[in-house]
């Protein structure tokens, strides 16, 4: 055979066994899709985990190279856990917290992570330096409000019609209207454990005519002053003016069972939403007082939450696009509304004009708290668990005759200042 | 000079074997390729199937053993309440107790359960007691979902004898939640719930399988997850897939539009997987496309591979063949034609010609050729006509058929085309060729010292002027030869009826 005819030959089987060739034996390797997992934490309801839960999605759209692992629950429980995953470094990267957090878990400013820091990803231009400070300590950018809060006080104005009752102004309106409700297993007003702890110390200090903390923050209260409130608690109990704080059920606004709550602002949503598609009518009323012409007096304002980022998180940059998201986005601005109050973000604030979002219940309660002069900031111990615990066993211990009230007074004195020791 | 210059019926024959061989084998291999391919695309598409329904099936499988794991995890958890005696003991019906006492117990109670599931994402996580009093981790949306029926409804979700427990979905259409019961004593529950949204984890999906739907359902194929973000749970699943599923508990199934697997949870709810089959078995289009690419280069390679080799083959052969037709045909010791071969030759031209045609036929007799094989020899007259025949050669043109007719004889066909610019015609052409052949016969001598000479006689014959056929041409053009060599040899004539008229061919 000529060379020539040995060389086609050749080429030919060459062609032939090159598809064999290839997979015979040879190591593939494909590239997995890598994607950064942040974690964020947060508390709330059914409506805030939904429409959280979709927003998380739409920023995975957004950033496929991103993966967002939730952890959330109602508020009942979420402040112990949070002080398990704060105290064992296991925080979730970006963080729902609540304001009295900032002080408890980052006393000099190192205990969250400086958001100053992300401000290439993070915009703050959007919120003004007097609701930033909120999130500072120690001169340290620890987190950034969500909206502003306060306790609020609401009835259900239905109600109140059918019998003939006006919008209470003041305490003395509260027992008034209770004398008339109470034939019907009717409260006049309800509130869980903390709104009634914040409503009791407002009347205290509208009573004794000075506030639980000196300008010093240091407590200023003394034991008959918090007898004042045990006193009232109990009065309020036996007077049908409001239920126990344990037996406080929420849907017992539903029911119309309480004619009125007092509730945080980002709360009103969530309290009033069915009576309100139920048609009936519920009205933001003024903040009660001994006078109607100082309402306000008393009653605290904070940030209704904050977000914050773990100082221990190893993906900062994208901790800070998720932060950046839930706070400025058009997306979660839409989602969110009013629901935790009315965003403080400029940008999201102007969403929601635009989207004609800026009205209803949750949106009067701000206008009231905006319009009100002489509301506080909250102090961190005001929210303190244990003190709000102390208040609650204190308030029991007089209503069952287990103390005196100057004697339940003292022990609940002690259990602030150790609190704050 | 021409020898061969029409196709010869060998050379068609073989032409024809040529192309009926390349067909063949073209045939044969392209058919052979066809079926091996075919097989390859059957078995790979089995394969790939099998593959396909294992890999799936394991993903069911894995997803199932998720669930399960996670509400065992679940279950364990809320087993944990029974670490605290109160929890299991404490009746908030019975009557004539302390009021501060119970609030303390029920505050005890709260604080333990919140303490076990601390850590966990559960919306739920309390005691109902028969009178609806709820104590621990009960959130508002399940009183609001239960309202008076609290305690009646949930205790209705314990279907488990041996464990007094239960899992169920769906309560008043609400699937948002997913409740898990467990009896304390006959007047107090333990209820769990999570969001369904916390399936997600448990039904993470492979990037490989990113494309399967995955689905937990009721036993009424209500969904309670999905996948898919845009599916509303509670809803059926379609109707295309139930219909699949109909009557199945644990299955593959596998037709033109569906691949759907389905297994029974622990609880009783369904883990389903479904893909559409065009995309799970899109590989096979893939793997198909590559078999048959593979078999159509095969083809072509074969094809080409059996043209080749069949050409050089043919090559071969046709140059064997040529070599035996040239033996056949030509005249070993002069190279010029044969006499049969001449004449079949002359004859088809002569006889097959139009009618404008002209030629001439010469018939040349070397004179005295007798003298020299009887004076010099046999071997030396082979010489002399071996010479002859190169000098017809160079007289001759390639256009022109010469042949050895005899022993001394020699025959030429001419073809004549009539030239206008110059002129002549074809009896001044033959003239000119004939004193050509006579000059160079005059050129040389043989012997061995030069002093034997010969010559030749020609006789030539026109065509058509002497002959309408090759026969009556030859005949023309011998009586021409006999006369040129009865008047005085080394000359050529013309036939000339006439003139020739009684000579007598011998």
């Amino acid at each position: 055979m000529k060379q020539r005819t040995k060389r086609l030959c050749a080429a030919c089987l060459a062609a032939m066994m090159l598809p064999l060739g290839a997979c015979a034996g040879e190591q593939v390797v494909s590239p997995q899709r890598q994607q950064v997992e942040i974690t964020f934490s947060w508390w709330g309801n059914d409506r805030r985990n939904e429409y959280t839960l979709e927003a998380v999605r739409k920023f995975e759209k957004l950033h496929p190279e991103i993966k967002v692992r939730c952890s959330y629950s109602e508020w009942s429980g979420f402040e112990a856990r949070t002080n398990v995953r704060m105290a064992s470094n296991t925080e979730a990267d970006v963080m729902q917290v609540n304001f009295n957090w900032l002080g408890m878990y980052s006393p000099d400013g190192t205990g969250y992570y400086d958001l100053e820091a992300l401000t290439d990803i993070l915009d703050l231009s959007q919120f003004s330096e007097d609701t930033l400070s909120y999130g500072r300590v120690n001169g340290i950018l620890n987190a950034v409000p969500i909206a502003m809060n306060t306790e609020t006080v609401y009835f259900n104005r239905t109600i109140l019609d059918r019998y003939g009752l006006d919008v209470p102004k003041t305490w003395d309106d509260l027992f008034a209207a209770a004398e008339v409700l109470r034939e019907d297993d009717i409260y006049i007003l309800a509130g869980a454990q903390k709104s009634i702890w914040l409503l009791l110390l407002a009347y205290a200090e509208q009573v004794q005519g000075k506030s639980f903390l000196d300008s010093s923050g240091n407590l200023q209260f003394t034991p008959d002053d918090f007898q004042i409130m045990l006193e009232m608690y109990e009065k309020m109990i036996d007077e049908k003016v409001i239920p126990q704080i344990e037996y406080f059920l929420r849907t017992e606004i539903d029911s119309g069972r309480y004619a009125g709550a007092v509730a945080w602002v980002s709360d009103a949503v969530n309290y009033f939403s069915a009576v309100i598609e139920n048609g009936q009518e519920i009205v933001v009323a003024p903040y009660t007082d001994t006078d109607p012409a100082h309402s306000g007096k008393g009653w605290y304002a904070k940030p209704a939450s904050l977000y914050a980022v773990s100082r221990n998180t190893q993906q900062p940059k994208e901790a800070a696009m998720l932060l950046e998201f839930l706070l400025n986005s058009e997306d979660m601005a839409l989602l969110q509304g009013v629901e935790k109050g009315v965003p403080v973000s400029a940008a999201a604030k102007e969403y929601l004009e635009e989207a004609d979002q800026l009205k209803g219940i949750q949106y009067e309660a701000s206008q009231r708290m905006e319009k009100t002069a002489g509301l506080a900031t909250i102090s961190p111990v005001m929210e303190n668990s244990t003190v709000i615990e102390a208040f609650i066993e204190c308030c029991n211990q007089v209503l069952f005759e287990k103390a005196a009230p100057a004697e339940a007074a003292q022990t609940l004195w002690q259990a602030v200042r150790d609190t704050m020791a | 000079m021409a020898q061969t210059k029409r196709v010869r019926p060998s050379v068609r024959k073989m032409r024809r074997l040529k192309i009926m061989l390349i067909g063949g084998y073209a045939v044969i291999a392209v058919l052979s390729i066809l079926t091996v391919s075919l097989l390859a695309i059957r078995k790979s598409d089995t394969v790939l199937r099998n593959k396909v329904t294992s890999l799936a099936s394991t993903l069911n499988v894995q997803m199932k053993l998720n669930l399960d794991s996670y509400l065992d995890r679940l279950e364990t958890i809320a087993a944990l309440a029974f670490t605290e005696e109160a929890t299991y003991t404490y009746d908030a019906t019975a009557e004539g107790m302390d009021e501060y006492e119970a609030l303390s117990t029920e505050k005890e109670i709260s604080a333990s359960l919140h303490r076990l599931c601390i850590m966990e994402n559960l919306v739920d996580y309390g005691v109902v007691y028969r009178n609806n009093h709820p104590v621990g981790k009960l959130s508002n949306g399940t009183i609001s979902l239960f309202g008076d029926r609290l305690f009646e409804d949930l205790h209705a979700m314990i279907v488990n004898p041996r464990t007094h427990d239960g899992w169920a979905a769906g309560y008043n259409g609400n699937y948002k939640r997913i409740y898990y019961v467990k009896e304390l004593h006959e007047n107090a529950i333990l209820v769990l719930s999570v969001y369904a949204s916390e399936l997600e984890a448990v039904f993470d999906n492979p990037e490989t399988m990113s494309d399967m739907r995955i689905f937990l359902t009721d036993l009424s194929y209500n969904l309670i997850y999905s996948s898919e973000a845009d599916a509303e749970t509670g809803t059926p699943i379609s109707k295309e897939l139930s219909d699949r599923l109909k009557g199945q508990t644990a299955a593959n199934i596998m037709d033109d539009k569906f691949f759907v697997t389905v297994s029974t949870s622990d609880c009783s709810w369904y883990v389903i997987c479904a893909i559409p089959s065009q995309i799970i078995l899109s590989e096979r289009s893939e793997i198909q496309g590559y078999i048959i690419l593979t078999a159509v280069l095969a083809a072509l390679l074969a094809v080409l591979l059996g043209t080749v080799l069949s050409l050089k083959l043919s090559v071969v052969v046709a140059d064997m063949v040529s070599a035996l037709e040239t033996k056949a045909n030509v005249d070993q010791l002069t190279g010029l034609l044969n006499k049969r071969t001449f004449e079949d030759t002359a004859a088809s031209v002569v006889d097959g010609t139009v009618q404008d045609a002209q030629y001439a036929l010469l018939l040349l007799d070397v004179d005295n050729f007798k003298g020299v094989n009887d004076t010099l020899g046999h071997g030396y007259g082979d010489e002399v006509l071996s010479k002859i025949g190169r000098t017809l050669h160079t007289v001759f043109t390639a256009d022109e058929y010469v042949g050895r007719v005899g022993g001394d004889e020699f025959a030429v066909l001419l073809k004549y085309t009539p030239d206008p610019a110059e002129g002549g015609s074809l009896e001044t052409t033959v003239r000119a060729k004939c004193k050509a052949v006579c000059s160079a016969f005059h050129d040389f001598y043989t012997g061995d010292d030069g002093n034997y000479k010969i010559s030749t006689s020609i006789g030539a014959a026109l065509f058509p002027l002497h002959g309408n056929d090759f026969s009556a041409l030859y005949r023309a053009a011998d009586i021409a030869l006999y006369y040129a060599k009865r008047h005085g040899k080394d000359t050529y004539a013309f036939y000339d009826p006439a003139a020739m008229q009684g000579e007598v061919l011998k």
